[in-house]
């Protein structure tokens, strides 16, 4: 009788031990904390652009200077001008540059530049990672998940492309003189600077 | 219990263990792949130019056979793992008992959803399939049924590459998805899942493909119901055969990777962690670059150029 009891005895602290550690309670507030706590890629790429990208792009090296080098000396420049999150072969320029609209189609906006040499503005696809690379501002150990970053660079160009874009794009013809800043993309093992096609992040018709 | 008792042994030999006689374990998701065979040699190249014994264990897709190679590896007194992971969550495990045992992973080109791993080094997948789509908006004239295969499921990289293209394929309405399935990153499963597609979607425009495997499947089907000549297929990998079709103007792109740069950078600093350095960055992406009938004699398969 008494074997019994001690076996009922246990078999309801087992079970009641197994429930115990079976549920957990957490306060509301924290969950909605954690919850708080996920990664704002718009919020980011927002601070990013007005804080360190626009005027960053006010110090970035003129559109000819930094063509000339790229022609004369492509590892100089290379070393003293380009950035890239990722290692390897592509990586990426702040330019700016003043000019005279030579064309506009629809996907970009050709530029002539003092040195005559032109200069393509893209007006349709502004994607990819040379605005948030090219500065050299962002450090990829500050981030553990890589898709944060991923968006990042998906925020600002969507920034671009609504905000920045439209009232240049609307207004923009052959003869303007226009000045212009953003980024670009090159491939330093396999150099191409008829390729060179810049994501802008400041547009002026003078 | 038998594992945790040689897993303490090992750990108390790898701290007392003198450093010309340290080994790299290469642990690789299948040998059944050339790219990953491709992987694995470099890194076990690296790994002798280096100084060091490697040995290569496949774990044939199989988490469970990961398992077994993460345990065999420790117990054999492996000093660091140069890792290509099975599953981006299934693989999890198998890092931290490494960690457990004082055993640094380097993966190499998937990634593993864990901060135990002591640096992850892997293709940018999801910036490449952003220029590829750019690629493939222009080829398509912003128009046009499209069919999208993806990789294996639980696979990092098959997302990553399934965002980066829509983050900019999705911004034009004219482009429409008309069938996105899954066939596991293998030329056979792309050659079937693409026949049993064109059952349904008879009248398409382009194919995306999360890897060259599967792109030369999918054409292969479309090859066999006559339209290959209308249909633009683009891959993902820059593997040999993806290469060779570019030139002949088979497919349209492809993204190439760089397994060499991932598995001498992995050897690399499983080398420098030997020597003491131990503040590594957690991941490392290696850019990908856009391969088109107009740059491809560029390149030769697996970036080896």
């Amino acid at each position: 009788m008494i074997k019994k009891a001690i076996k009922y005895i246990l078999a309801i602290v087992l079970v009641l031990f197994i429930a115990s550690n079976s549920i957990y309670f957490k306060k509301l507030s924290d969950v909605k904390a954690s919850v708080v706590k996920q990664f704002d890629a718009a919020k980011y790429a927002r601070n990013y652009l007005n804080t360190q990208l626009i005027p960053y792009a006010g110090k970035a090296p003129q559109a000819d200077e930094l063509l000339a080098l790229l022609k004369s000396s492509p590892d100089n420049a290379f070393k003293a001008y380009s950035h890239g999150l990722d290692i390897g072969n592509i990586r990426f320029f702040m330019v700016q540059g003043q000019g005279t609209v030579t064309a506009v189609d629809e996907n970009d906006v050709y530029v002539l530049t003092g040195d005559n040499q032109t200069i393509k503005i893209a007006m349709e696809y502004i994607f990819g990672n040379a605005l948030r690379d090219a500065p050299g501002l962002i450090n990829i150990n500050d981030f553990t998940n890589t898709m944060d970053l991923n968006n990042i660079a998906a925020e600002v160009d969507k920034i671009v492309r609504a905000e920045i874009l439209p009232p240049f794009k609307n207004k923009v013809k052959k003869g303007d003189k226009i000045s212009f800043a953003g980024a670009f993309e090159l491939n330093q093992e396999h150099i191409n600077l008829d390729k060179i096609e810049v994501i802008p992040v400041m547009l002026k018709i003078k | 219990m038998l594992p945790l008792v040689m897993l303490f042994f090992v750990s108390c030999q790898n701290r007392s263990g003198p450093a010309q006689q340290k080994k790299m374990a290469i642990i690789v998701s299948t040998l059944n792949n050339p790219w990953f065979v491709f992987l694995a040699q470099t890194a076990a190249a690296q790994a002798k130019t280096l100084g060091y014994e490697s040995k290569i264990f496949d774990s044939q897709n199989n988490t469970a056979l990961e398992t077994d190679n993460f345990e065999n590896a420790i117990a054999s007194g492996y000093n660091a793992i140069l890792f290509n992971p099975t599953d981006a969550n299934g693989s999890v495990v198998n890092v931290q008992k490494a960690k457990k045992a004082g055993v640094p992973v380097f993966c190499m080109d998937r990634e593993v959803n864990s901060p135990d791993a002591t640096c992850q080094i892997f293709s940018d997948s999801y910036s490449g399939c952003v220029s590829l789509a750019k690629y493939f908006v222009q080829t398509l004239n912003k128009k046009g049924n499209y069919v999208e295969l993806l990789g294996l499921v639980a696979d990092n990289n098959t997302w990553a590459r399934s965002k980066g293209f829509h983050s900019l394929v999705d911004y034009y309405p004219g482009l429409k998805m008309v069938a996105q399935q899954s066939a596991d990153f293998d030329r056979n499963k792309g050659l079937e899942v693409m026949e049993s597609i064109l059952q349904a979607h008879p009248d398409i425009d382009a194919v995306f493909a999360g890897n060259d495997a599967m792109a030369m499947g999918a054409y292969q089907a479309l090859v066999a119901a006559g339209k290959a000549n209308h249909v633009k297929v683009f891959g993902f990998d820059g593997a040999e055969d993806a290469i060779q079709a570019i030139k002949d103007r088979k497919i349209s792109a492809t993204a190439m990777q760089f397994p060499k740069v991932m598995a001498q950078t992995a050897a690399n600093y499983a080398d420098a962690y030997f020597k003491g350095k131990r503040d590594f960055p957690k991941k490392i992406p290696v850019a990908v670059e856009l391969v088109t009938y107009d740059n491809v004699n560029d390149y030769i398969a697996y970036g080896k150029k």
